[in-house]
């Protein structure tokens, strides 16, 4: 890859005597939707957070753009352009749908809608993408958890991201709101917007991501094209460990 | 809103006539006073306490500053016009110094090192007696005719009621109300969470600190305990909490009720008064945690049928 949009190298994080990410090297390509797979626990989320500066690596390095963004503050990372959404959906609760929305548009990436007007405008764009339009003046903490993953991607699109982090957006949904979320990624994508989705719905994986990387135990296995890599022995046995575990 | 800015403009213009009507009603004038400095001050408490969501147990310390920078600077003959944005500032900058240590803490361990922060203030006050007169405080000889002070106590409310109305509806309104909320879900939306909390406590700290030159020349006294002291620091967080936590009005509302209990009952028998705060504050706490304006939404409710539900699509 010449020119990779977003760069982890060596990252690294240690809780205590657990190390959830170990020495993950990851490049994202411009345009791509890349999945990002593994077992529970594999240190998904954690790698997540580590990028969009949730929290800091014991060890590596980010860049963004050609620019190292390693152990910047979350708010700087977003405005920088890249966005990330919550595996537990956490929505501003006493807030409106719209209003969670506006929070991105008003702080993200530059430039920015001026006023209210113009980051109610943004917002309700963005809902209208994310088929939440008809919910914009509702509270919160009304919708389903279907509308609550929709929220997430909404707000995160209302920063302007060059680079969007889903972390599992399908978990939880039916077959008709998984549609509706993969054809909503697939037209973020379209926008130009670089996607990075952590799933453990593989069909769905594999029906939209261009590329796989898998990560188990804190480390990077194997990555590549999704049909090979879905057919890998390794990522097929840590599968069935864990199914096994289960 | 614009009936809500109407209704503000004619309150105003009542309570401007109130000393022209009734220029004698001089008990009447000085309990507004108090409702407009106590309103002030609990609505700049707000801003930090209930838009941002973190709760402060040491704003008296920014009371004090005021106040003794007020006193001091009055002695030594310099004119209000320098003493009181001087005051401001240096309650200001007292937040900035101590804000941005104590927002590293989050929640209730934030609230626990205000507590620490008033009391440390207040001791700096008591013992550092070359500046602040030590425990027996400073006394001012003469203060500002009543109906200048009247007029200043409203202009600070109107002031503070008016910026906490403005920020509510703007950009910054929207950053301290997503660090309530969710103050790590703030973050990657983009928003400085460190920053917006430091930036309201400032505001807040400045208009505490013309309040305390308010009372410095009010009373004409402050003293470490009065202006410094805990009570002080619990009056202003059970002011809006009474009135609406986070709401543009409820401060005032909270500031009007506490006047009259301590004016009411603190006279009739020695700390009844604290009966009654805590009475209403357990109520409130179980009953109806967004105050006053809580419950008049409720019976707003109980008049209108219910609105039409609609199920998530
Ligand atoms: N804040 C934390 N403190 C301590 N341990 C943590 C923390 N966050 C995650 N872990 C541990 O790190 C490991 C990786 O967790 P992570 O949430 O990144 O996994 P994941 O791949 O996202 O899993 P899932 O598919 O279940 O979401 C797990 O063992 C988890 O318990
Ligand atoms: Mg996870």
């Amino acid at each position: 890859m010449a020119d990779p949009i977003l760069e982890g190298r060596g990252l690294t994080k240690r809780f205590g005597g657990l190390i959830a990410v170990d020495g993950v090297d990851i490049a994202i390509e411009r345009g791509e939707i890349c999945g990002l797979i593994g077992p529970n626990g594999a240190g998904k989320s954690t790698l997540f957070r580590l990028i969009s500066g949730v929290m800091r690596p014991t060890a590596g390095t980010v860049t963004f753009n050609g620019r190292p963004i390693t152990g910047r503050s979350a708010h700087d990372i977003c405005v920088a352009g890249v966005a990330v959404t919550h595996q537990i959906v956490r929505p501003f609760r006493d807030m409106s749908v719209v209003e969670n929305v506006m929070v991105g548009a008003f702080f993200g990436h530059r430039p920015r809608p001026r006023g209210r007007g113009g980051a109610r405008a943004a917002a309700m764009e963005e809902l209208e993408v994310c088929g939440l339009a008809d919910r914009a003046e509702s509270p919160a903490r009304s919708l389903t958890l279907g509308g609550h993953k929709r929220l997430e991607i909404a707000r995160a699109l209302a920063t302007r991201p060059k680079v969007l982090l889903l972390d599992e957006v399908l978990a939880g949904l039916n077959p008709t709101e998984t549609d509706r979320t993969l054809d909503l990624v697939r037209t973020v994508r379209e926008r130009g917007t670089t996607i990075v989705m952590v799933e453990h719905n593989l069909r769905a994986v594999r029906g939209v991501c261009s590329r796989i990387v898998v990560l188990v135990e804190g480390r990077k296995i194997v990555e590549g094209d999704p049909d090979a890599v879905l057919t890998d022995e390794r990522v097929v046995s840590a599968y069935l460990g864990t199914a096994a575990h289960a | 809103m614009a009936r809500n800015a109407a209704f503000a403009a004619i309150a105003i213009a009542a309570l401007i006539a109130v000393p022209f009507v009734a220029p004698h009603a001089e008990y009447a004038l000085d309990v507004l006073f108090l409702i407009f400095l106590y309103g002030a001050m609990a609505t700049a408490w707000n801003l930090v306490g209930g838009f941002a969501g973190q709760v402060s147990f040491g704003h008296a310390a920014f009371l004090g500053i005021g106040a003794y920078a007020t006193a001091i600077m009055t002695q030594n003959g310099i004119s209000l016009w320098i003493s009181v944005p001087v005051s401001a500032l240096l309650a200001g900058a007292y937040s900035l110094v101590i804000g941005i240590p104590a927002f590293r803490l989050r929640g209730p361990y934030f609230s626990i090192a205000t507590i620490g922060i008033g009391e440390a203030t207040r001791l700096i006050a008591r013992n550092w007696s070359s500046l602040t007169g030590g425990v027996s405080g400073l006394t001012l000889s003469s203060a500002p005719p009543l109906l200048l002070q009247y007029f200043a106590a409203l202009a600070l409310l109107v002031a503070a009621v008016g910026l906490a109305a403005w920020i509510r509806a703007s950009r910054f309104g929207y950053a301290l109300a997503a660090v309530r909320q969710d103050t790590d879900a703030a973050e990657t939306l983009g928003v400085a969470t460190t920053v917006a909390k430091t930036q309201a406590l400032f505001l807040s700290a400045c208009i505490l600190g013309v309040a305390g030159s308010v009372y410095a020349l009010h009373y004409l006294f402050v003293s470490p305990d009065s202006v410094f002291g805990f009570s002080t620091s619990i009056a202003l967080v059970i002011m809006p909490i009474i009135g609406g936590l986070g709401t543009v009005t409820g401060p005032l509302i909270g500031a009007v009720i506490y006047t009259f209990i301590r004016e009411q009952l603190a006279a009739t028998l020695a700390n009844v008064d604290l009966l009654a705060f805590g009475v209403l504050l357990i109520a409130i706490v179980v009953f109806e945690p967004r105050g006053i304006l809580g419950i008049a939404d409720r019976i707003r409710r109980m008049r209108k049928p219910p609105a039409v539900t609609v199920p998530d699509g």
